[in-house]
């Protein structure tokens, strides 16, 4: 979903360090396109069993791989590394910072594809690449919103544009809460059911205050009042007090819920008039869900009792004559 | 013009949350004042507090007073909607 593409060369840059990465091929291959979010370790490949080769992985060596080129003749490794690397790879690593076998790093050179050492164990470097394919590849959305973290939940705001996300925003900062995004949010799906929302990196810490124009909110407010990312929970819908008057929720028995990349998400309307202190809604809309995380659904707690109550009412009604309280 | 009607509460449960919102979202529709009796206590029928705590039962009687240009159409909605069983979950 409009994704950059990702290459070689971005994941060296992003992850070189972390990942303790070294490359032996020049600049040959640096360009090429990794397409899925796996890596695995081809040792079949190279003792001949081709037919369920998955070529678009990452192909990382690692000990046994290795070990096992090394145990050939001459011309069995030829000819081992001549058919791996007649595959078109999106590159490939050696781990645990081995020697590197005899052709490989020529052939790279010769099929324009990178050949990569990680000083990392094999395991190691799995676990350090794995996160950062699955967050590139994940799917992903950019949405007109704005979103604060209001007591550790993460709120989106929607809305039509000038119906005053922003200030909301602002304000809520203002009270200690903390800016994630304004005007365009990032959403990522990460594992099942959890969007995180994030700023552009570069419109991190900065927002548009219409009759200002952009802000440091960094500068403004000190380091407390912008976040990274965090996760969407509730999304906020403010609404025009005319438009909204037909379907204001009155009770909060019946969640309202909207769906982003296919994860449902609990949705607040809320009617704007002017005078309304949208804050202090914004703050109860944060603590209401936190409440119900614990277990304390104050609308159905409400209604058990008023219905207990209705339900004694009316049996009594059945036994005496006159009604009295 | 003020019009009044009185009718019984049909809902087994009587008149709670759901029932409670559904009148007042009604009421809310219509110009008119609207307030809901009951043992002579009468409460905002846009109020879903008021409504709520009227604490109507199944089988008591409640009058709707509409007091505006269309009260008419207003008794009629809300009557409607106090007649109505709902099918509880």
């Amino acid at each position: 979903m409009g994704k950059p593409t990702l290459t070689i060369r971005d994941i060296l840059e992003r992850k070189g360090e972390s990942l303790k990465l070294e490359v032996l091929t020049g600049d040959a291959g640096l360009d090429r396109e990794v397409r899925v979010p796996e890596v695995s370790s081809p040792g079949l490949v190279f003792a001949g069993f081709t037919r369920r080769f998955a070529a678009e992985r990452l192909h990382a060596l690692g000990e046994t791989e290795i070990a096992y080129l090394d145990s050939l003749t001459a011309d069995d490794l030829k000819h081992a590394l001549e058919r791996f690397m007649s595959y078109e790879l999106p590159c490939v690593f050696v781990t645990k910072g081995q020697e590197v076998p005899a052709g490989l790093v020529s052939l790279g050179k010769e099929r324009n594809i990178a050949v990569l050492r990680s000083q990392l164990g094999t395991a190691d470097f799995y676990r350090k690449i794995s996160p950062y394919l699955i967050e590139m590849f994940a799917p992903a959305t950019q949405i007109h919103a704005s979103m604060a973290d209001v007591y550790g939940v993460g709120l989106l705001f929607v809305g039509r544009s000038g119906i005053g996300k922003s200030e909301c925003v602002l304000d809520l900062v203002e009270r200690g809460h903390r800016l994630v995004a304004d005007d365009v949010v990032h959403v990522t799906l990460r594992g099942a059911g959890v969007l995180i929302g994030r700023s552009h990196e570069l419109a991190h810490r900065y927002m548009e205050i219409r009759g200002i124009g952009l802000v440091d909110v960094m500068a403004l407010f000190g380091v407390r009042a912008v976040r990274q990312q965090k996760r969407i929970e509730v999304v906020v819908e403010l609404q025009d007090w005319e438009s909204a008057q037909q379907d204001v929720e009155r009770t909060g028995l019946d969640g309202r819920t909207a769906t982003i990349l296919g994860v449902e998400l609990p949705l607040v309307r809320i009617p704007l008039n002017p005078g309304k202190n949208l804050t202090v809604i914004c703050e109860v809309v944060a603590m209401n869900h936190l409440l119900r995380y614990s277990g304390v659904d104050a609308a159905r707690q409400f209604n058990e009792r008023l219905i207990q109550r209705l339900v004694e009412q009316a049996e009594l009604r059945e036994y005496l004559a006159e009604d009295y309280e | 013009m003020t019009i009044e009607r009185t009718t019984t509460i049909r809902n087994r449960l009587g008149l709670h949350a759901r029932p409670a919102a559904d009148f007042v979202k009604v009421a809310a529709k219509f110009q008119s004042e609207i307030s809901l009796g009951k043992d002579g206590v009468w409460v905002n029928g846009k109020s879903i507090m008021g409504v709520m705590t009227l604490a109507a039962e199944f089988g008591s009687t409640v009058t709707v007073r509409a007091e505006g240009e269309d009260a008419k159409n207003a008794i009629e909605a809300l009557a409607h909607c106090l007649s109505r069983e709902y099918v509880e979950q």
